[in-house]
């Protein structure tokens, strides 16, 4: 095996670990792994030797991922049904997650993609600043904008779930 | 050292490592003096926290063998058309948001693929509305007065256990129900009314692989459904009622399918 290969093949927990965080279901956040790779093999050759591979794929996958959500998004206005979060649709693969990391993980998935990607590029996989906006290609003050009301939406939204919950057990 | 006003921004600065290492000791003292913003950097320290160890797990998982065969060169060819619906997941993963949401996907035609699903469903469910809710003495096949028949029959037919939800709570009657087809399939369809004659649909299906729940409406005025799927069922509720309303009766219908598919 050729070096490059291992060194793809050496990022892919942490490529899975951050689409898991863009697109909750497991098998689809794996799909999405496998685009980015299926891409990137195409593109062996724009990988400058020496450049991080790591930096080279998440830019392949944010892009696969933002554009997708772009197109989606663009298509159409339908309301948000006001259901509760794990209320209705089951979501099997999430079953050993404790009550606390469902909640995090749902809101998390509740906050704008872009916010949602700038906040778990630096929160979780640990890029810098500077590396993160390199990687969704936005200038420095974009992303850190982005990671401050992606806080702050997250926080909001549990601090929901919490008086949700606080009303629900009043309520019984 | 320099000493300057911190902000909010800091905040986040001082959380991502990013504040200068030489600002860090002034920065503390400011946030010892201002106990709000104190306290707003350890929610968000907490929340970082919680993040990390929610998704810490990803990184111990066996890596999937369909993602090494991809690198290594052993996968089978794909078509050319990328076959992935990841995004369509991460779609309906929004429609589950905590929050309200505005503005989400209505179709997806443009892409070059198939409707999903869920979009199927909901036209489907729509367009049996519009025709039978509309028709007064012809709405149904089997009358709400034969319930028990028509329960069972529907089941069959749709090969889930039907149970017709009680909505008298939201103002609606059973008027009745009857047998469609639903793509390749058979789909149930139990027919509501209000004391004023506003009608609301159930639509029903047994035809479903994928998970995903939203609101769809075909056209500006037209009814609306608000439909759910999941592996083994899909179901739309549509009626012309003012939003919150629909999606009340809907969360009402859903609940109670639900306890009869179970039971």
């Amino acid at each position: 095996m050729d070096e490059k290969k291992a060194a793809i093949l050496g990022e892919i927990p942490r490529l899975r670990r951050y689409a898991r965080s863009l697109v909750r279901d497991r098998d689809s956040a794996d799909d999405l792994v496998q685009d980015c790779l299926e891409r990137a093999l195409t593109r062996l050759d724009n990988w400058q030797t020496g450049e991080s591979p790591r930096r080279w794929l998440f830019t392949i996958m944010h892009h696969l991922f933002i554009d997708q959500m772009r197109k989606v998004n663009r298509r159409g206005e339908t309301a948000m049904l006001p259901l509760e979060a794990g209320e209705g649709v089951a979501q099997p693969a999430e079953q050993l997650e404790g009550i606390a990391s469902r909640e995090i993980i749902d809101a998390l998935q509740a906050i704008s993609p872009d916010r949602r990607a700038a906040l778990v590029m630096v929160a979780i996989e640990g890029f810098s600043y500077a590396e993160a906006a390199n990687i969704l290609g936005v200038p420095a003050g974009t992303l850190m904008s982005r990671i401050a009301r992606g806080r702050e939406e997250l926080r909001g939204l549990l601090d929901d779930t919490a008086r949700r919950r606080a009303i629900r057990i009043v309520e019984k | 050292m320099i000493r300057r006003d911190f902000s909010e921004r800091d905040i986040h600065m001082a959380l991502d490592g990013e504040l200068p290492a030489d600002e860090r000791a002034s920065y503390d003292a400011w946030l010892e003096a201002n106990p709000e913003m104190k306290a707003r950097s350890a929610r968000f320290t907490a929340d970082r926290e919680a993040l990390r160890a929610a998704f810490a797990g990803v990184l111990d998982e066996a890596v999937p063998v369909r993602l090494r065969q991809v690198v290594l060169g052993e996968a089978p060819v794909k078509a050319a058309a990328p076959s992935s619906r990841w995004w369509l997941a991460a779609a309906a993963a929004v429609l589950l948001a905590t929050g309200g949401f505005g503005g989400y996907f209505a179709g997806i035609d443009g892409i070059g693929q198939e409707d999903p699903a869920e979009d199927q469903l909901a036209e489907q469910a729509i367009a049996a509305h519009v025709i039978y809710a509309a028709e007064k003495r012809h709405a149904v096949e089997v009358p709400a007065s034969d319930k028990d028949h028509l329960q069972t029959w529907l089941s069959n037919r749709v090969g889930l256990k039907l149970v017709a939800p009680d909505l008298t709570a939201n103002g609606f009657q059973l008027v009745g129900g009857r047998l469609l087809p639903a793509g390749e399939s058979k789909a149930a369809m139990l027919l509501y009314e209000d004391d004023k004659g506003e009608r609301i649909s159930l639509f029903v299906t047994a035809e479903s692989t994928e998970n995903a729940k939203g609101t769809y409406a075909s056209a500006q005025d037209g009814p609306q459904a608000v439909y759910w799927l999941d592996k083994g069922y899909g179901c739309a509720v549509v009626g012309s009622l003012p939003r919150e309303q629909l999606a009340v009766v809907a969360r009402s219908a859903y609940g109670q399918l639900m306890a009869g598919l179970a039971s």
